[in-house]
């Protein structure tokens, strides 16, 4: 006899609140709200990664790689094709880094999208450096005319920087710039010897200009469950002993220990589901990644931290007769005004001396320049708006200079077996103007393997950021010519419409969602909330008004655990 | 530094919070599988010559050379699993040629010219090599590139040409050359 086939129509699971994304924003948003006493799913569209065990490169060497690193092109070519452009993916980690080809993009120009998939998401293998922004950004927009005003200042994110910053750990030294705000700060990780000598003569060529240890999330002092630095050097592996801030060293634990968090891995979001009659968002829809079936999950509650596209992907995509062009849609602001921050220029040379000394210990961080433009009237340019903060590093290159070392032999050999000269690296990482033609929308044909619209992204440099490029090589080669550095040279990747410096490659893409004052030009709340459905948040660098020069991943752990602070004030008022 | 030197360092650095996944971890690093006899691409006549050349290029002196650290066995893999098929019989013909110089110069193979003569042979690929035009992928500085990578990544160049940090522990920013008076590998 034949089975009838009966449909059950189940009711979708309920929470006090969903979080869309597991990385930096998510497992904050999960924290928060589950030491809030809300029962949390966190849905994440990677595989699971769990702390220290799957970190299985961890502390292998170089000769436990049968390639030492080296990956098949055909692999990359086929599956990593953008991801493959960042440089970073080798034998050691690709188990970190997205297949391109589960979820391609359409690129009307460069733009290269880094996406961590998996849960922590890139927080696993993140650059770590952690800075605040200041009043000097939150008032650049309205000060210039440009984009909208953030609807927030200073004072307003402050005690949420402290507050995630004792937290995560950061270790960093105080500057008491205004431009640069310090932080609660662990002990700074040390500057080389030939750094402090370029300090010195910085300072002393140039007043306004400051040289320090990077600021970032990694320990120089332990917290419960995570032990300080060791400096065995590849970070991006992932650090089983919790020395650097990732969802799984820090956040996802704290989730774990209140009893409230459900993580389900595998969750591809497809959608938000929004009910007309009660003017709310009422839960995701959700394609397995696993068996492709659709689920859904109900939730008076949603935190959208899925990474800056990744957020924008799902409002765009969640489209309803009262939202046609997507949830949030209702301005124009949704998918514009996406930035990122422009680097790979600037300078480097060779410094005389110091042949005697060397540098103990894989060090995680190098140096930092705070931004030096546009901070006062005397450091006004006349070619550009805002600045830019440069990273860089004195070291002494080991054997991988010998290939542009003539001759072999023994002789050749005894010469690589000492370190060379000290050589210094300085790249700029440059804000980028809010403009609205840099964009995101959705592919009217094209879909991924879950049957999700394709994104389709135009982003380019514009005036301002080619103007600004110019003088970030031209400024760091003075620097390195003044302070008496040999065979300087500047340099500049970024080619016009090719691969080189494109939007997106410093991954700190930012915007798309922004926050502002008025509905009718931004997409969220000074609290994060979607103007169209205020119980929908969304807290990653969607969110971003405009693109101070600083890394921006600190901004959005303040901007999240401030959100989910206000959140649950509303719902305790009956608001949401 | 051993296995049993490395987890004990480690121990040292992260005191009594050491894990049985860290230790495992440090010791897997040392677990290092033995050097596979079997080749996947190269024939044996062909791995010789490729041993040589890199010999050639990083010999045994104080410490093993490439040929100790089973260079020739890293550049089959690499042959085998990451070239593309014209990398592949790019590299061949590049040895099949290296034959040819060795014919025309001394009447025989690479491998029966007298060590000088071989060393002529190398002289005079890296002089072609510079004189190479634009577009042009000489062997010598391929070659070149494979060999230090190979050697300098194996535990024989990295922990005994070089100095190898595993765990430092510590950062110190300066410390005098000559107390640690190797490059870090």
């Amino acid at each position: 006899m034949e089975r009838k086939q009966v449909h059950i129509a189940r009711p979708p699971e309920a929470y006090d609140a969903i979080v869309v994304g597991s990385g930096i924003a998510g497992g904050w948003a999960a924290k928060e709200l589950c030491e809030h006493g809300l029962r949390t799913l966190v849905l994440e569209r990677g595989g699971p990664v769990a702390h220290g065990t799957d970190y299985v490169t961890e502390h292998d060497p170089p000769w436990s790689f049968p390639h030492r690193g080296r990956l098949d092109p055909r692999l990359l070519d086929e599956h990593y094709f953008i991801q493959q452009r960042t440089g970073f993916l080798d034998e050691t980690n690709l188990h970190f880094f997205f297949r391109d080809s589960e979820s391609p993009y359409v690129e009307e120009r460069p733009f290269t999208w880094v996406r961590g998939h998996q849960v922590g998401g890139k927080s696993l293998m993140w650059g770590r450096y952690t800075f605040r922004i200041s009043d000097l950004d939150f008032v650049a927009n309205a000060r210039e005319g440009i984009g909208v005003d953030w609807p927030i200042r200073y004072a307003d994110i402050e005690p949420w920087y402290t507050y995630v910053e004792r937290f995560a750990g950061i270790s960093g030294e105080p500057l008491g710039l205004s431009h640069l705000p310090d932080g609660a700060f662990q002990k700074p990780i040390p500057l080389n010897v030939v750094e402090l000598d370029l300090r010195r003569r910085i300072e002393a060529e140039y007043p306004e200009r400051r040289l320090t240890i990077a600021r970032a999330a990694v320990l120089t002092e332990p917290l419960p469950g995570r032990q300080p630095c060791h400096y065995c050097g590849p970070c991006w592996r992932g650090c089983s002993t919790g020395s650097y801030f990732s969802s799984q060293s820090s956040t996802l634990p704290a989730a774990v220990a209140t009893g409230n968090l459900t993580l389900r891995p595998l969750s591809v979001v497809h959608s938000i589901i929004y009910d007309e009659r009660r003017d709310r968002a009422t839960g995701v829809r959700v394609v397995d990644a696993e068996t492709g079936e659709t689920r859904e999950y109900a939730a008076p509650l949603i935190f959208l931290c899925a990474s800056t596209l990744g957020s924008t992907h799902v409002l765009l995509n969640s489209r309803s007769p009262r939202f046609p062009e997507g949830l949030g849609g209702s301005s124009d602001a949704l998918g514009r005004n996406l930035m990122d921050h422009h680097f790979y220029a600037g300078a480097h040379g060779e410094v005389e001396g110091f042949r005697d000394r060397y540098a103990y210990g894989n060090r995680p961080v190098g140096f930092y320049i705070p931004r030096y433009r546009n901070i006062s009237a005397e450091t006004q340019m006349e070619t550009f708006l805002r600045g830019y903060g440069i990273e860089g590093e004195a070291f002494r290159p080991s054997w991988g200079r010998g290939t542009e070392l003539p001759g072999f032999g023994a002789g050749f050999k005894a010469q690589l077996r000492d370190p060379g000269p000290w050589q210094v690296w300085m790249t700029a990482f440059g804000e980028t103007l809010p403009r609205p033609e840099n964009r995101v929308r959705l592919d009217p044909e094209r879909v991924d393997t879950f049957g999700i619209p394709q994104l389709r992204v135009h982003c380019t440099w514009g005036e301002n950021e080619l103007a600004m490029r110019k003088d970030m090589a031209a400024s760091a080669a003075e620097m390195l010519e003044r302070c008496r550095l040999r065979q300087v040279e500047p340099y500049d990747r970024y080619v016009e419409g090719a691969l080189g410096a494109e939007p997106g490659l410093g991954i700190h893409e930012m915007g798309t969602a922004r926050m502002g004052r008025d509905p009718r030009t931004s997409v969220l709340n000074a609290f994060n909330q979607v103007w169209d459905a205020p119980n929908v948040f969304v807290t990653d660098g969607a969110c971003m008004v405009s693109s101070p020069c600083q890394n921006p991943s600190l901004t959005y752990m303040a901007l999240t655990a401030r959100a989910v602070d206000h959140a649950v004030a509303e719902l305790k008022r009956g608001n949401l | 530094m051993n296995r049993r030197d490395a987890v004990q360092r480690i121990a040292l650095v992260l005191g009594a919070a050491v894990t049985p996944k860290v230790a495992r971890a440090v010791e897997a690093g040392f677990t290092t599988p033995a050097p596979g006899l079997a080749l996947r691409s190269l024939t044996r006549a062909q791995a010789e010559l490729v041993a040589t050349l890199c010999e050639h290029i990083i010999p045994a002196t104080d410490t093993p050379g490439a040929r100790a650290a089973r260079v020739d066995a890293f550049i089959d893999a690499l042959l085998a699993d990451i070239f593309t098929a014209e990398e592949r019989e790019r590299f061949v013909a590049s040895l099949a040629d290296v034959d040819a110089r060795a014919r025309a110069a001394a009447g025989t193979t690479f491998l029966e010219c007298a060590t000088p003569q071989q060393v002529a042979i190398l002289v005079g690929l890296e002089r072609d090599a510079q004189s190479a035009g634009v577009g042009e992928a000489p062997f010598f500085p391929w070659l070149k590139e494979l060999t230090l990578v190979g050697y300098y990544t194996s535990e024989v160049g990295a922990t005994e040409e070089l100095r190898y940090l595993h765990v430092a522990g510590r950062y110190d920013g300066d410390v005098p050359y000559e107390q640690v008076g190797r490059a870090y590998s």
